[in-house]
């Protein structure tokens, strides 16, 4: 990297650095620490092959979403998560039938940090980033079929971790269970 | 509400709870890089005694043909420029500020002056044209949008989802609302209550851009009808209402608005130093130590890190010839610190670049048209973002810009 490109590549850092952040923090679950690793990674890959790259964030981001696969892949240890506990107060936070919005989603984070890497990176691209599933399938190297499947078990899996979810209505992806139950397959 | 949409709250809440990096995490990554580099190289030395060397396949992403991101492509310093639109078509941005919306002013079938708001699409990346609503207000990340209807003061403030250009949500408020603005992480929403309607406009027998018909322009002397402001929970539309006794300086919209850190709002007032600060409770409380200074001009507001703010502008202007600059002082002495190009600073985009008004040479009334330009402290660089406006009223194309984060 000679200095211009370095001057370069500090300006597209401190310009979509915190845009950036906030995709890899969720996709680590909540874990800041673990969010900023995967960026610093995601970056030093970029600064690798900053010649040769046309749309940097874009390149970014699908080292974000694949690397994160990748390393669920290796079992990586994973650090404890403090996940705020929902409030006793019904007053404030909920009725006699139900919890709060607040408290939902709060038990929502907890649950969403509980998922597998692949089944959150899924939930993150098509809520968070509001991708089709057809993006989504090419950006992680899968079937749209994969995509379909896996959004559908992960929604399941979160029922499963929360049972306070039960009193919500089925999200659009329930109500279409795909025929396609493979194994994600996500290139290294 | 269904599990999905609960997932897409839950994320977005803790994307918006993320602090920014500090500076030098480009500096950071470079030094583990070259730490990387040279292990690798040391290892790469030993290796040569080895008997079998494993190749390994680096996967090369197929980078170039995804257009998944469309809405947020941008190019090598973060720029996403139309300097070939006015009004622009397709997203603009710099760095992590976008233009949102923006609004030229039309006239509605009884004759008054009204704003028509062209707003972004984020799936398309363009800005898709919208009659119905009077006040527009974008949440960082370019997903919702504070609305307010037609009729002006309005009892209920919408919660526009861009996607899709609906309505998710009504918040309904006793006292009628005339302005409202996200606070900085998107969390509240302060609304400033009006008792009449105060974007409306009349005719001025000046004709400041040449098209032959007066301007139009708030009603000269009269004090504004201010009440005083909501601040609002967006999750819960929960909130409280305080009341402002000084009606500001009257003739046009007397908003309050929040602070430089959203935790404070403040509204203009009558008399020196022109505005009062109040926290949430509605409690008048004094300005913070680098807003003070501030506080004598209506320019841009700080810079992301408060040591900076928009001062005076000035120029040389002419048909052939124009060169402007604005001046950025001190926030805690408001001593001129440097100047940038540019007639009007409009937004901060990080603490070294700004989104400004520039003006160049041009058949306006006074020798210049006008083009939202990207200009650089310590630079004589402008970015030019935009198309140049012909003139400065919504017949001859000029708009006013809405930014958000994105």
């Amino acid at each position: 990297m000679d200095a211009e490109a370095q001057e370069n590549f500090r300006d597209f850092v401190e310009s979509r650095s915190s845009a950036l952040l906030k995709t890899a923090v969720l996709l680590s679950g909540g874990d800041r620490h673990a969010g900023e690793d995967l960026l610093q990674n995601a970056l030093i890959k970029a600064a690798g092959r900053w010649h040769r790259i046309e749309e940097p964030e874009a390149y970014v981001r699908q080292i974000l979403y694949r690397q994160q696969v990748s390393r669920w892949r290796l079992k990586w240890p994973r650090r404890e998560l403090s996940v705020p506990e929902p409030l006793e107060n019904p007053a404030r936070h909920g009725t006699d039938d139900g919890p709060g919005a607040a408290d939902l989603r709060i038990v929502m984070r907890a649950a969403l940090a509980r998922l597998t890497a692949r089944q959150r990176t899924v939930l993150v691209l098509r809520y968070f980033e509001d991708l089709p599933e057809a993006d989504v399938a090419r950006i992680l190297g899968c079937s749209v079929g994969t995509v379909r499947s896996t959004t559908h078990r992960s929604l399941a899996r979160l029922r499963e971790l929360a049972p306070e979810l039960a009193a919500l209505g089925p999200a659009d992806a329930e109500h279409q269970p795909s025929r396609d139950y493979s194994t994600v397959e996500v290139r290294p | 509400m269904n599990v999905d949409e609960l997932v897409r709250d839950s994320l977005r809440e803790q994307a918006a709870e993320q602090p920014a990096l500090g500076p030098g995490f480009a500096d950071r990554v470079l030094t583990v890089r070259r730490r990387r580099r040279t292990r690798a190289l040391a290892s790469a030395a030993t290796a040569t005694a080895a008997v079998v060397a494993i190749a390994v396949a680096v996967p090369l992403l197929n980078i170039g043909n995804d257009d998944a991101r469309l809405a947020s492509r941008t190019n090598r310093n973060g720029i996403l420029a139309h300097p070939d639109q006015t009004p622009p078509r397709d997203m603009i941005a710099a760095g992590d500020l976008a233009l949102g919306a923006y609004y030229t002013w039309e006239t509605d079938a009884h004759g008054a002056a009204v704003r028509a708001y062209r707003i972004l699409d984020p799936k398309t990346g363009t800005y898709v044209k919208t009659s119905k609503w009077s006040v527009v207000d974008i949440a960082p990340g370019l997903r919702t949008a504070a609305v307010l209807e037609r009729n002006l003061p309005a009892k209920r403030i919408g919660l526009l989802d861009l996607r899709t250009g609906e309505v998710e949500r009504w918040i309904p408020v006793d006292r009628g609302v005339a302005s409202v603005e996200f606070s900085p992480d998107g969390s509240k929403l302060l609304a400033t209550t009006y008792g009449k309607n105060p974007q409306l406009r009349v005719k001025s027998r000046s004709d400041t851009d040449g098209d032959g018909e007066g301007d139009w322009e708030s009603p000269p002397g009269k004090p504004s009808s201010r009440t005083g402001f909501y601040i609002l929970d967006v999750a819960s539309g929960k909130g409280s209402w305080s009341e402002v006794t000084d009606v500001g300086r009257g003739g046009g919209p007397e908003d309050c608005v929040f602070n430089h850190d959203g935790r404070l709002v403040y509204c203009g007032t009558t008399s020196s130093p022109f505005r009062q600060y109040y926290d949430f409770a509605g409690d008048e409380v004094a300005a913070p130590a680098n807003e003070v200074q501030a506080e004598r001009y209506r320019g841009v507001g700080l810079s992301p890190d408060g040591k900076l703010f928009g001062g005076l502008s000035g120029g040389t202007m002419s048909k052939s010839y124009t060169k402007t600059h604005t001046e950025l002082l001190d926030a805690y002495t408001g001593k001129k610190v440097t100047t940038v190009p540019g007639r009007q600073l409009l937004a901060w985009v990080d603490n070294k670049r700004l989104i400004a008004l520039d003006l160049t040479p041009g058949p306006g009334s006074d020798g210049s048209v006008s083009r939202l330009v990207l200009v650089t402290i310590g630079s004589d660089k402008v970015v030019p973002l935009s198309g140049i406006t012909k003139g400065f009223d919504g017949a001859a194309g000029y708009w006013t810009p809405v930014f958000a984060e994105r």
